[in-house]
């Protein structure tokens, strides 16, 4: 139980990061370490307590793989969102850069004033 | 933009082709080892950006120039889909039609070797087209490096 509440600790921390910084780079880091803690969590639901990694190999028996052996779904299921999460801060740096171009500032703030 | 300086060379020199066979061999076996086609193809990417940091951006286009990524691009996705097309001759789409035999070999799991060298080739041109898009394409880049030039 405890790890959980350690996971949601990392995602609060990311959103802290999101919510309350100006510099926009640090907002995108912030984004990053949320999506790390949502990653961690569906590879956390998989586990098995004394679990071996889930890998067949040739010197073993189906039934005691079978009982042993951590969820290997979940981990599939992160690959997928890894990728994702991948794309989302390309985009992201490429908006960015093009923010600082348009107002040569990463600061938040300052953008809301500059209208056009 | 030239490279970096001779000690960056000379070591890139001995390790790029180690790096770009470890990505290849991680692509491979991913159907027996934990890794598979994106994983290799992160680390196919990440070696010609070392190449392009090391040794300049014209060493780097003559390698792989941004209409050659995109085609690469295309042609894995093209491939992935093909495949999956393939699965009509033995009964449904995306079926894996190629036999399964003697396990904790290569050539066993069908369609997964196929499929893994695919997403290999394109998450490799994605992931070197996204790094030139920002860092040599993007306009805020060029325009710092012509301001200097200026100097």
């Amino acid at each position: 139980m405890l790890i959980y509440f350690l996971n949601s600790i990392l995602f609060v921390m990311g959103l802290y990061c999101l919510i309350a910084k100006k510099h926009l780079v640090k907002k995108i880091i912030g984004m990053v370490i949320m999506e790390y803690a949502i990653n961690l969590f569906i590879i956390l639901i998989g586990y098995k307590d004394s679990g071996i990694p889930p890998i067949f190999l040739p010197d073993m028996d189906k039934a005691t793989f079978l009982q042993q052996s951590v969820d290997p779904l979940p981990q599939v299921l992160v690959l997928t969102s890894i990728v994702i999460g991948l794309s989302v801060l390309a985009l992201m740096v490429a908006i960015s850069l093009r923010l600082y171009e348009k107002y040569k500032t990463f600061d938040m703030s300052e953008i809301r004033r500059l209208h056009g | 933009m030239e490279g970096m300086t001779f000690i960056v060379k000379n070591t890139t020199r001995i390790l790029i082709g180690i790096i770009f066979m470890f990505g290849i061999y991680i692509t491979f076996y991913g159907h027996l080892t934990p890794g598979g086609g994106f994983a290799g193809g992160i680390m196919l990417a990440c070696g010609l950006i070392l190449l392009t940091l090391a040794y300049g951006k014209n060493f780097a286009f003559k390698k792989l120039s941004d209409f050659w990524a995109s085609i690469l691009d295309n042609l894995g996705a093209f491939t992935f889909w093909l495949i999956a097309l393939l699965g009509y001759t033995a009964g449904y789409f995306f079926i894996n039609f190629i036999e399964k035999a003697n396990p904790f070999k290569l050539f066993s799991a069908g369609t997964i070797l196929a499929n893994n060298i695919a997403i290999c080739i394109k998450v490799f041109a994605s992931v070197f087209a996204v790094f030139l898009a920002l860092t040599i394409f993007g306009r805020f880049v060029s325009a710092l490096i012509n301001s200097e030039d200026e100097d």
